[in-house]
């Protein structure tokens, strides 16, 4: 795969409720991008958007968006799906040869629409949802009765997770304020309100105001506009079926086949990596998703080192659960790892980190996944 | 900053969306209105789908509309359950009373339907417990015929 | 970077105004499984990607592509979904394009999937949400909206159209028996097209110019219906095209260029584009789709054209702002057969979207037509052979235009 790296970034802190204009969010954080990296309205050839119809409330959303967010006759497109995808159909787009600077940027305000009634929408409507009974708190739930009943994991490992994210958030100052607490227990996490049983709202990435851009550039390019640029080594994408009663969900097989096919044209294995930045809806997919990338065997996620200063960091953004901007939440999965790679994590810096992969997911129980392989360029 | 009603538009905005079936789910909510269960077994692999499907999704395999459909009991196997107070419908979630959500597998199926469990004390309920139907008086051909399981 | 892409198949369900026996899954089955019949060679484990989409706010239904997971054959496969309004279809097409394009290890054949089954919901209330910001907006500084004759700015609904074709009229002195020309053409092609929705092998100027009026000068005999629908297009590399088809078809440019939203701007604020007919995004989406296919002069290199028209001002103003026809020509080129399936230079001879238009689907059509008459195998083939073809899409609030080239040679030139 020829070299693509990304060369610009920019979200701002998250919040339970931005006070700001929805096209006045997309314009300052497409512009902190460029602004970032001295870049132009004029360098730009193509973007990509990562919207949902259903979240911004109106149809064809990114039909308003051509003007804050720098597309006024660039050749844009978008992808209806967590930013992370949009990523790959900006990576696509410069490898074809056809553009030069890539914007992609996605994200959501949930303050501003009920987010478990759009998530409602995703489901079945001939059979599941006149039922309303499958939606995004009792996926969670299965999901974790499961993995924890196959492989005897107990809610108190679960919920380490939570403290470890929620502790790196504390860290993080564009996190979301409510998800930085860091004096946080496991007894807080197991004793806060059931969301759905056994997960409880502690262990839950809560949605939250937020959005996100990065910029991708062919080699040369990148090269032009920054000294550290960070390539993408691999990519890799993969959907399960889409009933949870036809899936195990206590593993991820949409993600295993996604990192081998990312590992496989990065030409390198699960340990290689040197930390990695997982989008988790819920504490517990952490486990499952590290474990189908390869990082752990099955079952036993929760015996790795997960720590900012640990073996096999992960998530030392604080994941998710520092902030789940609907739809951004990939982008700036793929953010943080550019920050730790680029040395500029300041707070919660992973030590000299070369390799990392950045994930997103889009559907009930990580339906249908994206793993990225990362490389720091420059010197 | 303070926020400020600048203008307020107070309005309902009625979107009805009316979903057709298919030809498979219609003959499963006949069914259903008549308080059976079918459901389609595939030719390659035999898995049986309840409900139905045109595609088994395993082999790529397309089943005939007017074959291989399987009468299935009204008893099942609980493969996972969990409790929760959150209910979503289309203006948000709200919280009511606790309620197990179980998924069963009907016996002799090879997919799990995801229906409340009634009449049972959250702590009695365990992965693997036999669970049966419990049929709504009046049935119409819609998913909440099935009013939720019981211990079998 | 990048190598070369072709088409090998594309394929549809039947059209109708309401596609009540199959569900949605289902449809978009009986697409992909006319689109693999032409090709008898791949089945559907010889995929390996593929892209999806639709307008989800007409079906009441968020990201359905991963409810139909298993009805497209996607299990255990990279999935993506586009959805960009009225030309959804154009760019789930051209995402196809790229993720071929775009050579990442393992992607060779991508199968895009466009749909739409509108009568599951109501049109209008999807398309009334698009203009819910400027509603408001209007209603803030104290215009009454009982008085309002057009929405402006609802994406394909009659009131920019209409505009838009006010506009146009006010340059160009087109009459109406020109637009209901051009109808007519449509629904008489459509009549020979296997899939398409409304039939009308015998319908007349007069019996179209009798209708009333919908809002001036577009009448009720001349816009566009609301169909259920899908296409299905399946790209692939050059090498894998030609073990699959016997004439691949090479996608040498393509472009989806957005302009500002019209007139009311994209908070109801205002905006630059106050004449929607002026199009400066289909002009520049033009210009960098031919570029890239190396056309300099399109209306003479161009055999065959697919635009995307659901009303048939739009049909005029287009073949002439994509450079096909000279300024204020296309109306001429109508009456004298020019554009007829056995002219000069065919236009819309599939019927084109004034007789069929699923939305999500329609903008797909267009290419997927073009690439048919290329291949030899459309519903409607025209007689003189086709080398060189497009496909074109608009929507948004008239501000999303997709261009797609094509010919039965590789002509992209790579840098």
């Amino acid at each position: 795969m020829d070299k693509v790296g990304i060369v610009g970034y920019y979200y701002m802190k998250m919040s339970p409720d931005l006070i700001y204009g929805r096209y006045n969010l997309i314009f300052e954080t497409v512009r902190g991008a460029l602004d970032s990296v001295n870049l132009k309205k004029k360098d730009i050839t193509t973007v990509i958007s990562a919207t949902n119809d259903y979240y911004d409330g109106r149809t064809i959303s990114n039909a308003y968006c051509v003007e804050p967010a720098g597309a006024y006759l660039a050749d844009e497109s978008k992808a209806e799906m967590d930013g992370a995808f949009a990523a790959q159909y900006g990576l696509m787009r410069i490898l074809s040869g056809n553009h030069k600077l890539a914007v992609v940027w996605g994200g959501s305000t949930p303050s501003c629409y009920p987010y478990d009634s759009a998530q409602l929408y995703q489901t079945d409507p001939t059979f599941e949802r006149p039922t309303a009974l499958v939606n995004n708190i009792t996926a969670g739930g299965f999901q974790m009765r499961a993995y924890m009943e196959k492989y005897g994991v107990s809610a108190e490992d679960i919920a380490k997770v939570a403290v470890k994210n929620r502790k790196n958030a504390a860290k993080n100052p564009l996190a979301n304020p409510e998800a930085q607490n860091a004096n946080i227990t496991v007894d807080d996490v197991l004793k806060s309100d059931i969301l759905s049983d056994p997960v409880t709202e502690l262990m839950y990435a809560a949605p939250c105001d937020g959005l996100a851009a990065i910029l991708l550039a062919p080699e040369k390019q990148a090269l032009k506009i920054t000294d550290e640029p960070v390539w993408i080594k691999g990519v890799g994408s993969n959907q399960d079926p889409y009933y949870l009663g036809d899936r195990d969900l206590s593993e991820c097989k949409s993600m295993e086949m996604a990192a081998k096919m990312a590992f496989d044209g990065a030409g390198i294995t699960a340990k290689d990596v040197d930390f990695a930045e997982i989008f988790e809806q819920y504490a517990h997919e952490e486990l499952i998703l590290a474990e189908a990338i390869g990082l752990a065997e099955k079952g036993k996620a929760n015996e790795l080192n997960s720590e900012i200063n640990g073996d096999i960091p992960i998530n030392p953004s604080g994941g998710a659960i520092a902030g789940h901007a609907p739809f951004a939440t990939g982008l700036m999965r793929i953010i943080e790892a550019v920050k730790q790679l680029q040395g500029k994590a300041d707070g919660y810096q992973v030590k000299d980190p070369k390799v990392a992969i950045a994930t997103g997911q889009i559907g009930f129980c990580a339906q249908n996944n994206i793993l990225y392989v990362l490389e720091k360029g420059g010197n | 900053m303070t926020e400020q009603n600048v203008v307020t538009n107070k309005g309902m905005v009625r979107a009805e969306f009316n979903f057709w079936v298919g030809k498979y789910m219609d003959k499963f909510y006949d069914n259903l209105e008549n308080k059976k269960i079918v459901g389609n077994m595939c030719p390659k692999c035999s898995d049986v789908f309840v409900p139905p499907r045109q595609v088994c999704g395993k082999c790529n395999e397309k089943i005939p509309l007017d074959q291989n459909w399987v009468d299935l009991p009204d008893t099942g196997t609980l493969k996972n359950y969990t409790i929760t107070k959150w209910k979503v419908t289309e203006r948000g979630s709200r919280k009511v009373k606790d309620s197990v959500i179980g998924m069963v597998q009907i016996d002799g199926s090879n997919t799990a339907i995801i229906y409340k469990l009634s009449n049972i004390d959250p702590a009695e309920v365990k992965t693997g417990m036999k669970v049966k139907i419990e049929w709504n008086d009046k049935t119409k051909g819609e998913p909440g015929d099935i009013k939720g399981f019981v211990k079998a | 970077m990048g190598r070369q892409v072709a088409i090998a198949s594309a394929g549809f369900c039947e059209h109708a105004v309401r596609r009540s026996d199959v569900s949605m899954p289902e449809m978009v089955k009986e697409a992909i499984d006319d689109c693999l019949s032409k090709v008898p060679s791949v089945g559907i484990e010889d995929i390996d990607m593929f892209v999806n989409g639709n307008m989800p706010a007409f079906e009441g239904a968020s990201i359905p592509e991963l409810w139909m997971t298993d009805w497209m054959g996607a299990r255990n496969k990279p999935l993506m979904r586009v959805t960009t309004g009225g030309t959804t279809g154009g760019t789930v097409a051209i995402a196809g394009y790229y993720s071929v394009a775009a050579g990442l290890p393992g992607v060779d054949t991508v199968l895009a999937v466009a749909f739409e089954q509108q009568s599951q919901g109501d049109t209008s209330v999807g398309l009334s949400s698009v203009a819910l910001g400027e509603l408001t907006a209007i209603q803030s500084i104290g215009m009454p909206l009982q008085k309002m004759k057009r929405l402006v700015s609802a994406g394909a609904a009659i009131g920019i159209a209409a505009y838009q074709a006010t506009n146009y009229m006010r340059k160009s002195k087109i009459t109406e028996e020109d637009l209901a020309r051009v109808v007519v053409q449509n629904r008489r092609n459509a009549a020979k097209n296997w899939y398409t929705h409304l039939k009308m092998p015998n319908v007349t100027i007069e019996e179209v110019l009798d209708t009333p009026y919908i809002s001036y000068p577009l009448r009720f005999g001349m816009v566009c219906p609301a169909s259920d629908g899908c296409c299905a297009m399946l790209f692939t590399t050059e090498e894998k095209a030609k073990d699959m088809a016997d004439i691949p078809v090479y996608v040498n440019g393509v472009a989806s260029v957005a302009n500002e939203t019209g007139i009311m701007g994209y908070n109801a604020g205002g905006g630059g584009q106050l004449d929607p007919s002026e199009q400066l995004g289909a002009q520049r989406s033009a210009e960098l789709a031919f570029d890239q296919a190396g056309i300099s002069f399109p209306g003479k290199e161009i055999d065959y054209a697919e635009v995307y028209a659901p009303f048939p001002n739009q049909e005029l103003m287009w073949v002439e702002k994509l450079g096909l026809f000279e300024t204020n020509t296309a109306p001429e080129m109508y009456a004298n057969g020019t554009t007829a399936a056995n002219g000069e230079f065919p236009i819309n001879t599939s019927g084109g979207v004034n007789s069929t238009n699923a939305i999500g689907a329609s903008a797909m059509e267009r290419p997927a037509e073009a690439a048919l008459q290329i291949m030899g195998k459309a519903g409607n083939q025209v007689p003189k052979t086709v080398h060189t073809s497009l496909g074109h899409g608009w929507g948004g609030i008239i501000n999303l235009i997709t261009m797609m080239v094509m010919a039965d040679e590789p002509k992209r030139k790579f840098k």
